[in-house]
């Protein structure tokens, strides 16, 4: 490559990286600094207080995204699974064709639809009683934590079933055919044959959806009450009642630390087994 | 060719049109429905009386955060030449900021109205002096609405209310203090109640040592909040007391009013202002001092706070108590109007029971330690 062309490369991804600098670089240096700092010194207090206030708040959003991750995982392998093994053509086109929906569905949207369906008298138990398949009195509400994990579970599912999927369809077809000559059950062609060659995708599916759950406001906020709730509610709470932004920050960087473990998850499959990025 | 001379009439129409058209820019925190009140109800009414005047209309949500947003925002103008917002509409707590800060117009001399609208509210806002500032557009109240088909004799006072709650689990539902201000004012009514002097929350001067003595009332909460449901948001406990999953829950009057007119609520809902009372609070009209219109600005609130604006539009559409004096709204409104407002609340548990939110510091301080001794 010569001179002048490797100007034009630094040229063309100029805007780009003016990009990335003015709105992340500088936000996040900013946001450290605050976070660390008191009138120009050094300070712990912003992230004392982070703990003294919010640790339980900070522990129930790391719960919530795993156990929201690991649901997640489970019923998109069920999902993809299915559409690469499943043998009766018509269940697999019905799955084909709506699976993808929540994708195209905000999270606010969805927490909003949740936030009616999940309810003590709401939609699903009301279905449930008027099936006869439980008493009112029985009925009752998962507008907490559980319903903030079904709302990022219904989300998340379709984007890491399509990835999945995906990667399901391009492994060779013949390892898994001669998985089922040889009398391996459907589930266990699935598990023992399919998965392993694509557990790098769905890892990086997963460390995906994590970070996405991890800075989700609306849900948290719309579907469950306050108390404990996740840390984009508790950010937003300091700044909007107090104007406190040195403490947001610091809730800021604990949630950047969190994600930089999935990162460097991700990260490391991405660069040694050069899966898709 | 033509593409040309079309691109070029509609540049030079776009650069003419702010000098046909003068724009004034109305920014409101608070939920849709403020903005809605503005855009189709106040705004063309004052287009129709100051022809080539465009009255636009901006929200920047609710809530407290939503007056940081105008805070912010004017601060950041501060330097600049003119602001983007001319009438800006807001809340108590930023309304004291924004006056101590220097962002807003001293304008209430310049406005009739502003003789009309007497109260604590026009000169303090949470312990800060804004005589001259602010005229409030409406004043709303928080109480407790209850289900009068579960609920046959209602708590009247708090210590009733928490010993109601323990004899029935989770029948009482309120929003935390993270989901909205009906939340908020319970939280604050609580500690009025059993945290010592609430006089002095509302009124001042801020001593940091108060604090020590809420202690128990928060361990107390905290007990309290075991049998108590957490709802999400403001619309959350309005919601649950519309599907029966709660019986009582703190609610803004205006919004529980709205709701039971849209059907949004059973008609056998009523409503209950507990002694020794609950916070309310006024939302402000103020001019932002670096407004390029400040005179259009000044007739735009004259129009909003004048007596029959106030009862079409606040009372009667709204359900809204009047930001000026109700004495100056006889005759403007039908008796019908004015008793469905106080037929829950009358006007004499308003003036018994209704308080202002505390002092800036003292709030922050029931916020803090109720995030530090009850939600943690």
């Amino acid at each position: 490559m010569n001179l002048s062309q490797r100007h034009l490369g630094l040229i063309l991804i100029a805007p780009g990286l003016m990009l990335v600098a003015a709105l992340f670089l500088y936000p996040l240096c900013f946001s450290l600094i605050s976070a660390f700092s008191k009138d120009g010194a050094f300070t712990l207090e912003w992230f004392a207080k982070a703990f003294e206030l919010y640790s339980t708040d900070i522990v129930f959003t790391v719960v919530i995204v795993l156990a929201s991750c690991a649901l997640t995982g489970l019923a998109a392998i069920v999902i993809a699974g299915t559409l690469t093994l499943g043998e009766n053509r018509y269940i697999v086109g019905t799955l084909k064709a709506i699976y993808r929906w929540p994708l195209f569905i905000p999270f606010i949207v969805a927490a909003q639809c949740m936030r009616t369906f999940l309810a003590k008298n709401g939609l699903m138990n009301n279905t449930f009683v008027s099936m006869g398949l439980m008493e009112p009195l029985q009925a009752m509400s998962f507008l907490d934590w559980r319903g903030i994990i079904a709302t990022f579970v219904w989300k998340q599912t379709p984007f890491v079933a399509l990835l999945l999927a995906g990667a399901l369809a391009s492994i060779d077809r013949a390892t898994l055919e001669a998985g089922r000559n040889l009398g391996a059950s459907r589930p266990r062609v699935l598990f023992e044959l399919a998965l392993p060659q694509v557990m790098p995708t769905l890892m990086v599916a997963l460390v995906l959806s994590f970070v996405t759950m991890l800075s989700v406001l609306s849900v948290p906020m719309m579907v469950s009450g306050s108390q404990p709730t996740m840390l984009t509610v508790d950010m937003a709470f300091r700044i909007n009642a107090y104007g406190d932004y040195a403490t947001a920050n610091a809730l800021g960087v604990i949630t950047y630390l969190i994600s930089a473990g999935a990162a460097i998850l991700y990260l490391k499959r991405g660069l040694s087994e050069g899966a898709p990025r | 060719m033509r593409i040309l001379t079309i691109a070029c009439s509609l540049a030079a129409l776009m650069a003419a049109s702010p000098l046909a058209a003068q724009t004034l820019n109305v920014a409101s925190a608070g939920d849709q429905n403020m903005v809605d009140y503005v855009k189709d109800y106040l705004g063309p009414m004052f287009e129709k009386a100051h022809p080539g005047v465009k009255v636009v209309s901006v929200g920047t949500g609710a809530g407290d955060s939503g007056s940081q947003k105008i805070l912010e925002k004017l601060d950041a103008q501060k330097s600049a030449g003119a602001s983007d917002f001319d009438v800006v509409v807001i809340h108590q707590k930023a309304a004291g900021q924004m006056v101590k800060d220097g962002l807003l117009d001293k304008y209430t001399a310049n406005v009739a109205t502003a003789k009309l609208a007497t109260g604590e509210a026009t000169r303090n806002a949470l312990g800060t002096d804004v005589s001259g500032y602010v005229i409030p557009m409406f004043q709303s109240q928080t109480a407790l609405a209850y289900n009068a088909d579960m609920v046959k004799s209602p708590p009247s006072t708090f210590a009733e209310l928490a010993d109601w709650a323990k004899k029935n689990p989770k029948q009482f539902g309120y929003n935390g203090i993270k989901g909205g201000m009906s939340g908020v004012s319970f939280v604050a009514g609580w500690v009025y109640a059993f945290g010592g002097d609430a006089d002095k929350l509302m009124k001042g001067p801020y001593d940091a040592a108060t604090k020590a003595n809420w202690d128990k009332a928060f361990a107390d909460l905290k007990e309290f909040n075991k049998v108590a449901t957490i709802t999400p948001g403001n619309a959350g406990t309005l919601d649950m007391l519309n599907r029966g999953e709660i019986a009582i829950g703190p609610v803004w009057v205006d919004m529980f009013y709205s709701w039971q007119a849209d059907g949004k609520l059973p008609p056998n809902m009523k409503l209950k202002l507990v002694s020794p009372g609950m916070p309310g609070q006024p939302m402000y009209y103020a001019v932002a001092g670096k407004s390029a219109q400040k005179k259009l600005a000044e007739e735009f609130i004259a129009l909003a706070t004048s007596p029959q604006v106030q009862a079409d539009g606040i009372v009667k559409k709204f359900n809204w108590y009047p930001g000026i004096d109700a004495a100056n709204l006889e005759g403007k409104l039908d008796k019908a109007a004015w008793d469905k407002l106080f037929t829950d609340v009358t006007p004499a548990d308003l003036a018994k029971n209704g308080k202002v939110f505390p002092i800036a510091p003292y709030f922050n301080d029931i916020l803090e330690g109720y995030e530090k001794k009850v939600s943690n």
